[in-house]
């Protein structure tokens, strides 16, 4: 008696796996397509970096570190150098020499995205970086950098809700010579001053 | 005289302490580690009252008061950190940061800088300043070192003090007033001063950046080591913060009272780049037929050993000879006589130029010595370039305690602080402030008669204390190591060698089959550029280890590799025999050894017994310990009988040579940061000379001495040279000062004048 009890039971067990796997006949698959098909991310996925320009082509990252000092994965390393009026990459005195991540120590964080000051670094929903070498993931300005044919970066577009940090800055500057440069040093203040006064700018 | 201080007690947030009557309150809560907020104040300046972050609150008065200018009173209750305390700090934030940039991300100074932590730490957060803020020029070119950032001053007068207090240069000014003050040069031309980098250090704020650090790094990145210059015998205490291999920058270490008074000159400081240039050598080469070729260390030594056995073999042990020292440790100069005095070898030296001596011997002083003496003699040529630091002491002994600056035998431009004269030792104790007992005297080492003549004529005094000045850094340690022609290490007589002017005439006379020289280029340095040349030419093995092809290694057969100062570790002795930890703080380029590697694997290939590293440490330890040597300037033992600088004076001016900070042939010449740093070959002649043979400042000319020449001088006319000489730099390897031969009599020929000449740049 007990053991037919038993191996009642144990039908019930299967019938109950079964349904489980029968009833996923009628549900939607989750498993895409993936080279074919990608998956729509969720609007704040982070994926691979890219550095930013202003609308005139100039390099939006200044060099300043904080991008690097500011990761917990230490899979920065930025390199700064001095522009000069007949190079100059970005506005101000300093850009990046060398600006370097090593996706493979990155854990996707976005804490350099919320530490870089001009919104230069910004991580993209990006994700397909395979590579056969390990050299081949310590991304340089060559790949990061967007190209300056290419506008000022396609991040903000592909995110739907913007980029967290931009706090409407970016539709502020439009161009870099409002932003106040090294080497042709106005004075804005007297400017300013002239300009309430009526007189010409 | 020497009565006890009179203290006072004070409380500070709790804390009593008593205090020597007159220390400034700033300085007695350091006592009781209570930090008070500074801009303006520095130990080493003074308190200004310009910037009042210092605001403290003194029961007993209404008002807050600066900390930095209020000496301690008896009984005085103070606060430094409460409500109304930060409030007074608060207001004076907001107005510092009223019209900065705020341009962190881009600040050499951002993450060490003064007006971020105190903004951080008693600053509003946000400013109520709606108007717009005034723009100042950014990236303002000050001189050949120094960018300023007229945005980022808060005026606290930091550099404009040191250049008038430290300095006594007194080129910088605060130009205009109120809010559009900036930082200037009082007539406009660029900021230069030997000690400029300082500044740097000094502000507190990123308004002053080193030209060579710039964008370099952020403060977070860098590894520090402290260690020391290696290039003067000052021996500075530095801190060197290296980033990727490279040194990035190095600083001062502000409370080195013994040695560097919290300073660095601009050599120590900014002739870095040399490390990584890639002009360094980085693997032994062997000519072969004039043609160099690489060869690997272990052929490197097989063939030095074979060459310095076949050298003994067939000429003695007297044909060979050893120069260097001046530019080692003290671990390296020891085991370098020992190696080669193990072998026979008598002819060793690490003389490469003028300077015949560098250990005072009895009557040695301190810097502290220095001082606070009375009077101050400078025999020769004044330590202002030959060990810059040094002369700092001295303009703070002439400035702040009045003490009387005469020289002897000047053949460099006038000081800085006010100075006397003479034309001979004779005249030296007359010169003397009435009643003065403690005398420093400075001699550089050159003119051993002089010296002696110096030293016999204030023979009176028992309180003469005696420096000399080396520009090489271990000059002194060389000496006491040994590596001296009549003297073993510790002054030890030995059986006397030839010392390198010996070692010249016979490598000339075709007797010296073998040298070999460790950090030294003689090529360049040796005052009779003739004859070192024929003696480079004439040696048939000549090994050189250093970190460049220098004009000396040029002429070698075999050259090593050698590691700079920031790349090993040992110790060194200072101009005033203080022992000086040098620490490695780089890792040197692959293919490099330090000289004691060398040292090592040569004695290895020679078959000699080295001692061991203990026996070494303490066979070194002991010397530098020894009871002072009892000689004198000057004297005729330690200095040999070769004299270099007498002139027969007929024929024309004679030709002096004066150093430079920035001159020599290997780690300023191959340091791309500092070209143009690097001094203009330049003839400089007394206004008297000038007229008479009808040249101002500016010219172009040419000398020549027999048949030698040096093109392309540019004309100096120089208060305080005397009439017959004509004083050019020493040292550039383009235009090298010994290339006129040994004591020349000069004559200025192919006069241009400065109007026909394009202008001269600062350099291509
Ligand atoms: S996303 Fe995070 S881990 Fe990756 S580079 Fe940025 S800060 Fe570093
Ligand atoms: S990406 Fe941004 S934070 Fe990083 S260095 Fe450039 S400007 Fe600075
Ligand atoms: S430049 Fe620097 S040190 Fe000089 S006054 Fe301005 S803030 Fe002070
Ligand atoms: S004075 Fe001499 S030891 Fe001091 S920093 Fe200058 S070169 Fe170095
Ligand atoms: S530090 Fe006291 S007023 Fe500036």
């Amino acid at each position: 008696m007990a053991r037919m009890h038993k191996s009642l039971y144990n039908v019930g067990a299967l019938l109950k796996g079964l349904a489980t796997t029968f009833g996923f006949m009628f549900v939607r698959r989750p498993t895409i397509e993936y080279p074919s098909v990608k998956k729509q991310h969720a609007p704040r996925f982070h994926g691979l970096h890219e550095l930013r320009r202003y609308a005139d082509a100039k390099e939006r990252c200044i060099g300043c570190e904080l991008c690097a000092v500011a990761c917990p994965a230490n899979a920065i390393t930025v390199i700064g150098a001095e522009n000069t009026p007949q190079d100059r990459r970005s506005p101000g005195e300093r850009y990046a020499a060398r600006y370097e991540i090593d996706e493979l120590r990155c854990i996707f964080c976005g804490m350099c995205e919320e530490a870089c000051p001009t919104d230069a670094i910004v991580l993209t929903p990006r994700f397909e970086m395979a590579g056969l070498r390990r050299g081949a993931f310590v991304y340089a300005k060559d790949r990061l950098l967007v190209p300056p044919t290419e506008g000022v970066g396609t991040a903000p577009d592909e995110r739907p809700n913007g980029i967290p940090s931009d706090l409407g800055r970016v539709a502020e500057i439009k161009s870099t010579t409002d932003v106040q440069t090294g080497y042709d040093a106005t004075n804005r203040g007297t400017i300013l001053k002239k300009q309430r006064k009526g007189l010409a700018g | 005289m020497a009565e006890q201080p009179q203290s006072v007690s004070v409380n500070i947030d709790g804390a009593k302490i008593s205090v020597p009557k007159g220390t400034l309150l700033v300085e007695a809560a350091k006592l009781v580690q209570k930090e008070i907020p500074v801009y303006c104040y520095h130990p080493k300046l003074g308190p200004a009252g310009l910037c009042r972050i210092c605001l403290v609150e003194i029961e007993g008065m209404p008002k807050l008061q600066i900390a930095c200018n209020t000496p301690v009173t008896d009984g005085m209750v103070v606060h430094t950190y409460n409500d109304k305390v930060n409030a007074g700090r608060r207001a004076v934030l907001e107005f510092f940061l009223l019209n900065h940039p705020l341009d962190c991300p881009i600040c050499d100074k951002g993450g060490e800088c003064d007006l971020q932590d105190f903004s951080m730490a008693y600053g509003q957060g946000a400013s109520r300043l709606a108007e717009p803020k005034v723009s100042k020029p950014k990236a303002v070119d000050l001189g050949p070192t120094i960018v300023l950032d007229e945005e980022r001053c808060i005026v606290c007068q930091r550099c404009v003090r040191f250049d008038d207090i430290i300095t006594g240069e007194r080129s910088l000014i605060v130009k205009d007033r109120g809010y559009r003050d900036i930082i200037a040069t009082a007539t406009d031309d660029p900021y230069r001063s030997n000690f400029s980098g300082n500044v740097t250090e000094l502000c507190p704020v990123g308004a002053l950046t080193s030209k060579t650090y710039r964008f370099k790094s952020r403060p977070w990145d860098l590894h520090r080591t402290t260690t020391t210059c290696t290039q003067c015998a000052v021996g500075c205490q530095m801190q060197v913060d290296e980033r990727v291999g490279e040194v990035a920058r190095t600083m001062s270490i502000p409370d080195d009272d013994a040695v560097s008074d919290g300073w660095l000159c601009d050599r120590g400081r900014y002739n870095i780049g040399f490390y990584r240039d890639e002009r360094r050598l980085q693997t032994p080469l062997y000519r072969v037929d004039g043609q160099w070729t690489q060869v690997g260390w272990d052929d490197a030594f097989a063939l030095w050993a074979k060459a310095l056995r076949e050298a003994v073999a067939s000429g003695g042990e007297q044909s060979v000879g050893v120069l260097g020292g001046g530019r080692l440790l003290n671990e390296e100069a020891y085991l370098l006589q020992h190696l080669f005095r193990s072998l026979g070898v008598r002819n060793l030296d690490w003389r490469a130029g003028t300077q015949r001596q560098a250990t005072p011997g009895s009557n040695a002083g301190s810097l502290q010595d220095l001082e606070n003496a009375q009077a101050i003699v400078l025999v020769g040529e004044s330590p202002a370039q030959l060990a810059p630091v040094m002369d700092l002491r001295i303009r703070k002994a002439v400035s702040r305690h009045r003490a009387k600056l005469i020289r002897v035998g000047a053949i460099d431009p006038l000081p800085v602080v006010a100075c006397t004269t003479l034309e001979s030792a004779a005249e030296v104790p007359k010169a003397l402030p009435a009643g003065a007992e403690r005398v420093a005297l400075v001699w550089d080492g050159v003119d051993p008669k002089l010296a002696r003549e110096v030293v016999a004529a204030l023979s009176d005094f028992s309180g003469l204390k005696t420096f000399i000045a080396s520009g090489q850094n271990n000059a002194r340690g060389a000496e006491v190591m040994g590596m001296h022609p009549a003297f073993g290490p510790g002054f030890a007589e030995v059986d006397g060698g030839k010392d390198f002017s010996g070692m010249v005439a016979a490598a000339r006379s075709h007797s010296l089959r073998a040298l070999s020289i460790f950090g030294a280029n003689p090529a360049l340095h040796y005052p009779d550029g003739v004859a070192i040349r024929e003696a480079l030419r004439n040696v048939p093995f000549l090994a050189v280890a250093d970190l460049f092809l220098t004009e000396t290694a040029q002429a070698a057969n075999l050259v090593l590799p050698a590691c700079g100062g920031f790349e090993k570790t040992g110790t060194t002795v200072n101009v005033t025999a203080v022992a000086l930890p040098v620490n490695a703080a780089l890792e040197p380029p692959e293919g490099a050894l330090t000289d004691l590697e060398m040292l090592g694997c040569l004695a290895r290939a020679l078959e000699v017994q080295l001692p061991s590293v203990t026996e070494l440490e303490n066979s070194v330890i002991k010397h530098l310990v020894a009871t002072a040597p009892s000689f004198g300037l000057g004297d005729a033992k330690v200095c040999g009988t070769t004299q270099f600088g007498q002139a027969s004076r007929t024929g024309g001016p004679k030709l002096i040579a004066r150093t430079d900070i920035f001159s020599g042939g290997g780690t300023v010449a191959h340091d791309g940061r500092i070209e143009s740093l690097r001094p203009l070959p330049e003839a400089a002649v007394s206004p008297a000379c000038a007229q008479q043979l009808g040249l101002s400042t500016g010219d172009c000319c040419d000398l020549r001495s027999g048949d030698q020449t040096m093109h392309d001088l540019l004309v100096e006319v120089r208060p305080g040279l005397a009439d017959d000489v004509v004083v050019v730099v020493a040292g550039l390897p383009d235009d090298p000062a010994n290339a006129l031969g040994f004591e020349p009599v000069a004559e200025l020929i192919n006069v241009r004048r400065a109007r026909e000449l394009a202008p001269v740049g600062v350099s291509p």
